[in-house]
């Protein structure tokens, strides 16, 4: 299929971006950055790359150079967002370099004038295969992230519908599916990109976790992850309430929320998982996707 | 190998010969002469020529031209040495999967020696070899054996002769010990890329199982020195 949507929201503007599978984008990026490294040549690099390492200062004549991020923001802001080719180069030369599009840039305008009194707006990422999606939204999560919003980051949404071990059957709701295993490494990744904001919101409700805990009015979030962490049962329900508990309180204004879906197609496809009676599983039938999907209207 | 065509069924008083037949031979008339690849040839002006250069234009110009094989390339990126092990790597015909195993395998050998390279200090930089093809030939010529054994019978008893190893013999032996080690004495879950890679950086740094292997036929061949005079060729 050649059109290919990723799935990007952010308070108040939702971007909706869709994404096929796409496999090891090779090229875009590593055509600049393989130079022969035994003798530095600063006259080519030139040419491919430029100083400006804030995103928010990337403009038009800064396109299709590659500006470079700090290894310790690139653990702190992608700890699971990066294809994993980029990974290989990053570990290989010892730099993460990302490429400026145009696209990003286009993205940035709009997130710059967006008004945060009206509901999020939705945008759209989509291409062939290859093309630098993935990309984009991770250089405009670290743009995010830079202007000190909240990024709730989901890098493949393909991997909540597809090869899940273990299924559980939901203790909060009849009929729903937990995937313990995929919830709890979101939250574990959720956790390191987003600590500060953890300790700041407070929980407006109270939940109970099962017969002896429960977490009351007012906690902060950080509470519910490391609930979540530590019992693997109620992961996926501890990923529920903080989705919930951020959209309720993105209209405070006291941060801003971008949610980031990276194959936002697989939220309204097929899944190949099966129920233990063989029955295919449809995907509101997991809880994981039932929840994002809640977070991709447009009512916050 | 060369081998003489088959004498004639005729002459059963001449002494019995040990008949040789062809086993590959070309449908081609003798006249046809092999295809030169080598671009500098045909760029270079006539002066520069050399006398044998100029005979071989000249029979060009009147006998004809053998087809070019699919593997034979003029290309700078092309290797023989990496072509033939692409070859022997190959199963059942897929040449596809075998390049690609090739491609990947050099891939990961200049990944490993570039994360050495940024991490090694400033005076150790030099040394690092990053280029993969170096490190392959390098790798290959350090597992050719210099000598080998081969069963010869005397009076009913074979004996493992020590026997000196045309080139292409040797080139075949380091090739296909790198490729049975791969295959068969490692885990089964890893790639082959991965597995070669790591093969081919022990092997350049004289290290691992096939230098093992190599030192161990070399002593072989060093303890059955006795036996050399049984050889005749």
């Amino acid at each position: 299929m050649l059109r290919s949507l990723k799935g990007l929201l952010s308070h108040p503007l939702k971007l909706d971006h869709g994404y096929a599978l796409h496999m090891a984008a090779r090229d875009c990026l590593s055509a600049a950055v393989s130079q022969d490294v035994q003798t530095p040549a600063p006259t080519p690099r030139a040419v491919f790359y430029t100083s400006e390492n804030n995103p928010a200062n990337h403009g038009e004549q800064h396109e299709g150079r590659h500006y470079s991020i700090p290894l310790e923001e690139v653990g702190a802001v992608f700890p699971h967002g990066l294809p994993y080719r980029f990974q290989q180069q990053i570990k290989t030369f010892n730099e993460a370099f990302l490429m400026v599009r145009k696209p990003a840039l286009e993205l940035f305008t709009y997130l710059k004038s967006s008004n945060f009194a009206h509901p999020a707006v939705r945008y759209v990422l989509y291409g062939e295969k290859g093309t630098g999606k993935t990309m984009t939204l991770c250089h405009v999560i670290h743009y995010c992230a830079r202007q000190g919003w909240l990024v709730l980051h989901i890098p493949d949404a393909h991997l909540w519908v597809k090869n899940c071990r273990e299924l559980l059957q939901s203790s909060y709701k009849k009929g729903r599916l937990d995937q313990p295993l995929q919830a709890s490494s979101w939250l574990k990744n959720f956790k390191t990109s987003n600590e500060r904001f953890l300790k700041e919101i407070k929980t407006q409700r109270r939940y109970v976790w099962g017969k002896r805990e429960s977490t009351e009015e007012g906690r902060p979030l950080g509470e519910v992850v490391e609930q979540g962490l530590a019992r693997v049962r109620i992961a996926s329900d501890a990923v529920g309430v903080v989705l919930k508990e951020l959209k309720q309180q993105s209209h405070l204004g006291s941060f801003r929320l971008l949610v980031a879906v990276d194959g936002v197609n697989a939220l309204w496809g097929r899944t190949t998982l099966k129920k233990e009676d063989k029955s295919p599983v449809c995907p509101e039938e997991l809880t994981l996707v039932y929840n994002l999907r809640k977070m991709m209207m447009n009512d916050w | 190998m060369a081998a003489p065509m088959a004498a004639g069924l005729g002459g059963r008083l001449r002494a019995w010969l040990p008949r040789l037949t062809q086993v590959r031979w070309s449908r081609y008339n003798p006249s046809y002469i092999e295809p030169e690849v080598n671009k500098e040839l045909y760029q270079k002006p006539p002066e520069e020529l050399t006398e044998e250069e100029k005979e071989k234009l000249e029979l060009k110009a009147v006998r004809p031209i053998k087809a070019a094989p699919p593997t034979l390339s003029s290309s700078v990126f092309s290797d023989p040495m990496i072509s033939k092990f692409t070859n022997m790597m190959m199963k059942n015909g897929n040449k596809v999967l075998a390049r690609s195993l090739m491609a990947q395998t050099l891939e990961a050998i200049k990944r490993k020696q570039l994360e050495k390279y940024h991490k090694a200090p400033e005076d150790e930089k030099e040394t690092i070899e990053c280029n993969p093809y170096v490190i392959f030939h390098q790798a290959l010529k350090n597992c050719q054996p210099i000598i080998g054994l081969s069963n010869i019978t005397r009076g009913g008893k074979t004996y493992q002769v020590p026997v000196p190893l045309k080139d292409n013999r040797k080139r075949f032996l380091a090739m296909k010990w790198l490729i049975t080690e791969c295959r068969e004495n490692k885990h089964r879950r890893t790639l082959m890329p991965e597995k070669l890679s790591q093969e081919l950086l022990q092997a350049y740094k004289n290290e691992g199982p096939i230098i093992k292997k190599k030192h161990v036929l070399h002593k072989m061949a060093e303890a059955n020195r006795a036996y050399a005079h049984y050889r005749w060729w």
